[in-house]
């Protein structure tokens, strides 16, 4: 049965170094953009209202809190922007793996003979770019398997008959 | 086996099994209203007699209600076998289905509690990898039916199963009385420490509510205020205390070790392990070998000396069912021989031993120092908050050298080693914990970096299973890369199911 193993053809061992990863697509940038200024938005709103509402009486000078919380937003930004470039994936004959982060990198990989089954999800802004998130699901606790974002409906839909006409084969 | 054709047409419970059901549900009524028993106790002689008329006629319709209620429990609930499937139809009103193919069955326990054992009936579990609701729990069954039942889901799943029924086998492993209790004298008691504890909050607060609601909450605030105060200036009470405290930890370790596993026998049965064990509630569980995803043998210094360990079990469990404690299976009390029969049936030609342990960069204790050392920084901070005096700190000569010794320790023992099919991971402070996953069970891997780990070229590999995950900390990345890849190729050319 190893002789029938066939990923690259370099070793007999598929070498995840050396394998060529994709970059997702450009426009998700715009996604993570808008969806981090939404949950920045209401941030504000809700440190505003409490404002408002003298929660902060302690605090001598809240135009403080307004001046971190912009702070923090520029860097999560900051990092967003960096770390987009670092979200690749690939797919292989037997295995999908993605990596991304600059703080916190990590790489995965999911060999398809594991696989329990694959999803397709639509957020409500990633749509307007028609891009969608490809996930797939291993047996136990799921809950920290592959997922790949901003991918473009059709090579989501392509990758995911690839894999479901691997595991029933 | 004629025994199989029994199960083709839908059949019922023993009729015993609406007592166990009846007192089932009693119990659960009982768990959820014993604070109104409480009060209607203390207030009996406050009640007219009128009053004390209705509440009797309710209680016994009440009774009655739930009699009824476990007849059509036991009278709707209906199973057979059909097609490699178990199917079990049930619910009063709302009708449930359910249909479990046999290979997709995990395990077949047997259980007993006290009642099941005077009337002389067992409930039998079966369980799956799926969700918890997929799980079966037949209340009462005859002996006869129960091996019966087992036997006609088992005999599908291996083609040779030649089990003769009746014959007497020699066990593997017999842990008896006094064995037990070298067991549990040598537990981890911290921990059996922290469950009474957990349980002990829970209880106290159900008592606290009662105390609010009768208004006498100023008692209660008062005789524990009372007792704190004093505990802050005895330096006698506290010692005193943490005497306490350790018989507490240790009474309550032997009392749980003894109730769990009393008269612990293990069988080894076609590829499978038979566990028998329990005082009040006795249960027998069936292991099958390829549904074991890995296994971890531990012991501790004094264990070690005594030369007995103990093995846990994991197997799959689905996402939902987060920790579900009962689904790990425990044996305590190896001795060497068993632990190397069980590897041997487990993991046949294993070989481990030759090979040379790795062990994790040094990276790995500078990060378990600043762990420890922001802990110790929130523990001294809450500390000083709580009691508002600097003499707390001295605790920190207490803490600090344990603290340097446990990560000492941790470090030393954490190590890797492997071969073609198995990973072994050592690891443990006090314990000793050793881990053996054999590359094909893996579901898939993951390779992390922080920052920092990446500027010194070391990641973490993390292995999930279908029961949880393992991770080796901290190797140089080359060796990471290299795992990486051949577990991966492990599991790409794997014929074998996982589970």
């Amino acid at each position: 049965m190893i002789d029938s193993f066939q990923n690259i053809a370099v070793t007999s061992f598929p070498e995840i170094p050396k394998i060529d990863f994709k970059p997702i697509e450009n426009k998700y940038l715009k996604v993570i953009l808008i969806n981090t200024f939404l949950v920045f938005v209401i941030v504000c709103l809700v440190v505003f209202f409490a404002d408002y509402k003298g929660l902060f009486e302690f605090i001598e000078n809240t135009i403080w809190i307004y001046v971190s919380i912009v702070l923090g937003f520029i860097f999560i930004l900051l990092v967003k922007k960096i770390g987009f470039k670092k979200r690749k994936y690939a797919v292989r004959q037997k295995d999908i793996s993605y990596k991304k982060g600059v703080l916190f990198r990590s790489l995965t990989t999911v060999p398809f003979n594991r696989i329990q089954h694959v999803e397709i999800d639509e957020g409500p802004i990633s749509r307007l770019f028609d891009l969608v998130s490809l996930s797939v699901f291993t047996a136990g606790d799921s809950s920290d398997d592959l997922k790949v974002s901003g991918l473009l409906k059709e090579e989501a839909k392509q990758i995911k008959e690839f894999i479901s006409n691997k595991i029933d084969g | 086996m004629g025994n199989t054709a029994n199960f083709s047409q839908f059949r019922r419970q023993s009729k015993k099994g609406i007592f166990v059901i009846y007192l089932n549900i009693l119990y659960k009524a009982f768990k959820a209203f014993w604070i109104f028993l409480f009060i209607f106790i203390q207030k009996f002689s406050q009640f007219s007699e009128s009053t004390l008329f209705y509440i009797y006629l309710g209680v016994t319709a009440l009774f009655i209600f739930f009699l009824i209620r476990a007849y059509l429990i036991f009278k709707n609930f209906q199973f057979k076998i059909e097609n490699q499937h178990f199917i079990l139809k049930k619910g009063i009103i709302k009708k449930t289905n359910t249909s479990i193919s046999f290979d997709r069955i995990q395990n077949i326990n047997f259980k007993q509690n006290l009642i099941q054992q005077i009337i002389n009936v067992h409930e039998v579990n079966i369980e799956t990898a799926g969700s918890s609701k997929a799980e079966i729990s037949i209340k009462a069954l005859s002996f006869k039916k129960a091996s019966a039942l087992k036997q006609a889901i088992t005999i599908f799943d291996k083609s040779a199963t030649e089990q003769a029924i009746g014959e007497v086998e020699k066990p593997l492993l017999k842990v008896g009385f006094l064995e037990l209790i070298k067991v549990s004298l040598t537990e981890n008691h911290l921990q059996s420490l922290l469950l009474l504890v957990a349980v002990l909050v829970g209880f106290f607060q159900q008592i606290s509510d009662l105390f609010n609601g009768l208004g006498k909450r100023d008692i209660l605030d008062n005789y524990i205020s009372k007792n704190t105060s004093s505990l802050e200036n005895s330096l006698i009470l506290i010692v005193g205390v943490l005497f306490f405290f350790t018989i507490i930890a240790i009474l309550s370790s032997v009392v749980r070790v003894v109730l769990k596993h009393f008269n612990l026998t293990v069988f080894v049965k076609n590829n499978a392990l038979e566990i028998y064990q329990g005082l009040i509630t006795k249960n027998s569980v069936i292991l099958k070998k390829d549904k074991v995803q890995y296994i971890t043998i531990s012991d501790n210094p004094i264990k070690k000396k005594l030369g007995i360990s103990f093995i846990t079990f994991k197997q799959a469990i689905s996402g939902k069912v987060k920790k579900k404690q009962n689904k790990i299976i425990k044996i305590v009390g190896c001795k060497n021989a068993q632990i190397l029969a069980i590897k041997t049936l487990l993991f046949p030609d294993e070989n481990l031993q030759k090979f040379d342990k790795n062990f994790s960069d040094s990276y790995f204790r500078n990060r378990l120092y600043l762990r420890g050392f922001l802990l110790l920084s929130i523990l001294n901070s809450g500390l000083y908050f709580a009691f508002g005096v600097s003499h707390v700190f001295w605790v920190n000569l207490l803490l600090i050298p344990a603290f340097i010794i446990s990560i000492e320790l941790s470090f030393r023992k954490q190590y890797y080693l492997f071969n073609d099919e198995f990973l072994l991971i050592g690891q443990g402070t006090i314990e000793t914990h050793k881990t053996y996953v054999p590359f094909f069970k893996v579901q898939h891997v993951k390779l992390k970096q922080t920052f920092f780990q990446a500027r010194k070229n070391i990641a973490d590999i993390v292995f999930q299973t279908a029961s949880g995950k393992i991770k080796i900390p901290c190797i140089s990345i080359e060796k990471a890369h290299k795992i990486y890849n051949y577990t991966l190729f492990k599991v790409e050319t794997s014929q074998k199911s996982w589970m």
